[in-house]
């Protein structure tokens, strides 16, 4: 044991004394966690706070037209526009500023547009009193069916944004509808000497039966994860760690080249220590570099107008965790410095083997948004195994029991790896030449 | 007579080598002996050491250590054998002292030993005024000083040493030369290669010539000298067994 604990010091002292190295380790997932966090803000946003300039023609200024605008004001995203620069909107002006991209959607309103919707809702009106036996009419006449409201869009706009709007559209269209016939519908039974007022309140009754999204654990209520901070922290956090693929690989190779290597071998009964001395440095330079990361996405990313990053309610299963991920991290380092005899085979490929992974992983994409082949393939990588253990424990509300799962794969990989790492080096004829 | 080394036919052929580097070598080094392994390059030199030390394995043959064969992992041999190889193996980066400090808590020597044995060398060596200096900044000669302290660490019975005065200054040979000297003294067995024949002659009580992974000669400088017709020098044995042709 003692000779682990001497090589654990003596790689804290080379680390000490190479600066580049530490720089690669902690400010490179650093400066990736707050551009990305940064940069990936708004698309997070998009269908979550970020308001929306609604441009809008009313050519109808009737009830239906107030119906949608109200509307579209009470929600929550969107904030309509019916004058630019002073100047009120028409048909071929909203067009243009579409067309200049400056808006994502524009609305028009036809006009006539209430008169239609009054005249359908009168005409099903009498219908139906002449069905009940009411008797009584409101006026009505042949429907024209050109009322139709339309709909611009931004080229670029995604369509998920479309058909989100076009449906708020359509459900303030059919609420103005709805509230227009209930409305001839009490007056028809006015004029059957009915004089008491409507006893629900429309408003209400809609409300009664709306939609409202609620979190799956109670303990994350009232908390909005899915943003920016949480997927990017750990995403980052967990590629940085990998990356340490790059300095174990480029060390083993350097002692190997500098003879160092070859003390080890001429002294018995010590490599076994060693390696066990550099893998457990190296796991624990990992986790201090998450936990380093965790602080930043806990008190540095708030300062930069981003969302705090969240541990949920069992963060210290977030301990053997990153023990799991830096183990095997360091494992994989431990062999792409074993295979490969030269840094310049081992550092681009293992550089590359680290992007691949981290890709396939859904480090850069949530692999939820990922096909379904490649959702497989996800499953394959390490950094998905540790992330997904991140997550399981930040937005499910998980313990260590959740991850017991995860952590067992990357600690039964990183032992398959260094494993493998051992006996290729034993098998290996080294020359001192 | 008792042997610190015995190689009995040893055979190894590189994968990619066109001729066996060693063909049936068979030598013996006495214990307490200073023993000169010469030939000129590529005879085989360094593979034979790599093998006594467990770095390489040969086709064939065995090698008996203190009449132990090196393939019996169980007898602790590696304690009893300093070598210190051709090129340096040192840890660039750290200090000479840092150096001896892992490499003896390696070797399992409490910290105090390995202190005053590393004062001791260094001093002897004539490093102790660079002991703090990382070993990447030692010229040429100071490393390969710095190489051979750290194989006497735990005080070996056995020294082996592979072309310890290569490419190094006089006065560094001189030095490394006085020390090897009185380490023999001291009653140590010591093998070292080198192709500098003149300090081989003045050095060693023995010296194993070789040639292409075979044995040429085996005997006394004086002895060698006196058998071999016109010879007045180690250096007209050396040519008169091995020929005038350049090795490469
Ligand atoms: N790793 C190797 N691969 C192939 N051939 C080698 C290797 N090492 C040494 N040789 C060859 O084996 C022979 C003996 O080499 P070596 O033992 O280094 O000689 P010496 O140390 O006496 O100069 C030489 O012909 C050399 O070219
Ligand atoms: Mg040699």
């Amino acid at each position: 044991m003692k000779k682990t604990i001497a090589t654990i010091l003596k790689e804290w002292i080379l680390l000490k004394r190479d600066l580049g190295g530490i720089a690669l380790l902690f400010l490179m997932p650093v400066m990736l966690i707050i551009v990305m966090a940064l940069v990936q803000d708004a698309p997070f946003k998009d269908y979550q706070e970020l308001k929306f300039d609604l441009l809008l023609v009313n050519n109808d200024k009737g009830r239906l037209s107030e119906d949608i605008i109200q509307g579209f004001k009470k929600s929550k995203n969107f904030n309509v526009v019916e004058s630019v620069e002073g100047k009120l909107l028409n048909d071929s002006l909203l067009k243009l500023y579409l067309e200049k991209g400056d808006y994502p959607v524009g609305i028009v309103i036809p006009g006539g547009a209430t008169a239609e919707v009054v005249n359908a809702a009168n005409t099903l009106a009498n219908e139906l009193s002449q069905k009940l036996g009411l008797g009584g009419t409101v006026p009505a006449r042949e429907a024209r069916n050109t009322a139709y409201v339309r709909l611009y869009f931004n080229p670029v706009s995604k369509p998920t944004f479309r058909s989100s709007i076009a449906f708020a559209i359509d459900k303030y269209v059919t609420y103005s509808c709805s509230n227009l016939l209930v409305e001839r519908l009490s007056k028809l039974s006015a004029m059957q000497g009915d004089t008491t007022a409507p006893s629900t309140n429309f408003d209400q009754l809609f409300q009664g039966i709306g939609v409202k999204e609620e979190m799956l654990h109670d303990n994350l209520q009232d908390k909005k994860l899915i943003n920016s901070t949480q997927h990017n922290v750990p995403a980052w956090a967990i590629f940085g760690m990998f990356f340490i693929v790059i300095p174990i690989a480029g060390h083993m190779i350097r002692e190997r080249e500098d003879g160092s290597a070859v003390r080890i071998i001429l002294i018995p009964n010590t490599r076994f220590m060693v390696s066990l001395g550099q893998i457990l440095f190296y796991t624990l330079i990992c986790m201090v570099q998450f936990w380093c990361m965790v602080a930043v996405g806990v008190w540095v990313l708030p300062l930069l107008g981003l969302s705090q990053l969240y541990l949920g309610a069992n963060a210290l299963a977030l301990i053997p965790v990153s023990f799991a991920i830096g183990f095997a991290a360091t494992a994989y380092g431990y062999f792409i410095g074993t295979v490969f005899k030269t840094i310049n085979q081992a550092l681009p490929l293992g550089a590359v083997s680290v992007v691949i992974l981290s890709a396939l992983g859904g480090l850069w994409v949530p692999v939820e948004l990922l096909p379904s082949v490649m959702q497989r393939i996800a499953a394959l990588s390490p950094m998905n195994w540790g992330l997904d253990a991140v997550n399981t424990i930040t937005l499910r509300g998980g313990g260590t029991q959740q991850v017991l799962l995860p952590i067992l794969y990357l600690v039964a990989m990183g032992l398959l790896l260094w494993l493998f790492s051992m006996l290729y080096e034993k098998a290996r004829k080294v020359s001192v030449q | 007579m008792s042997w610190a080394i015995e190689l009995n036919h040893l055979k190894k052929q590189y994968k990619n080598a066109w001729a066996p580097a060693l063909d049936g070598l068979s030598i013996r080094v006495k214990e307490k002996s200073i023993t000169g392994l010469l030939g000129p390059n590529g005879a085989g030199k360094t593979t034979s050491i790599n093998i006594i030390c467990g770095l390489l394995q040969a086709d064939e043959g065995t090698v008996q250590i203190f009449g132990n064969p090196i393939s019996n992992t169980s007898s602790n041999i590696g304690h009893r054998i300093g070598v210190v190889p051709q090129q340096i193996a040192l840890f660039g980066n750290l200090s000479a002292w840092e150096n001896y400090q892992y490499i003896g808590t390696l070797y399992g020597l409490p910290n105090h030993q390995v202190k005053e044995r590393a004062t001791y060398l260094l001093e002897r060596l004539g490093l102790i005024k660079h002991a703090d200096k990382r070993v990447n900044r030692f010229s040429g000669g100071m490393k390969r000083r710095a190489n051979i302290i750290a194989s006497l660490l735990h005080n070996p019975e056995l020294l082996i040493l592979d072309e310890p005065t290569a490419g190094v200054d006089v006065q560094s040979r001189a030095m490394i030369h006085t020390f090897l000297h009185e380490y023999h003294q001291s009653g140590k067995t010591i093998l070292y290669t080198s192709h500098h024949l003149d300090e081989a002659e003045e050095l060693c009580e023995e010296v194993i010539i070789l040639d292409e992974g075979k044995l040429i000669a085996h005997g006394s400088p004086a002895a060698l000298i006196e058998a071999t017709s016109g010879a007045a020098k180690l250096e007209d044995v050396f040519l008169s067994y091995t020929g005038r042709t350049v090795r490469d």
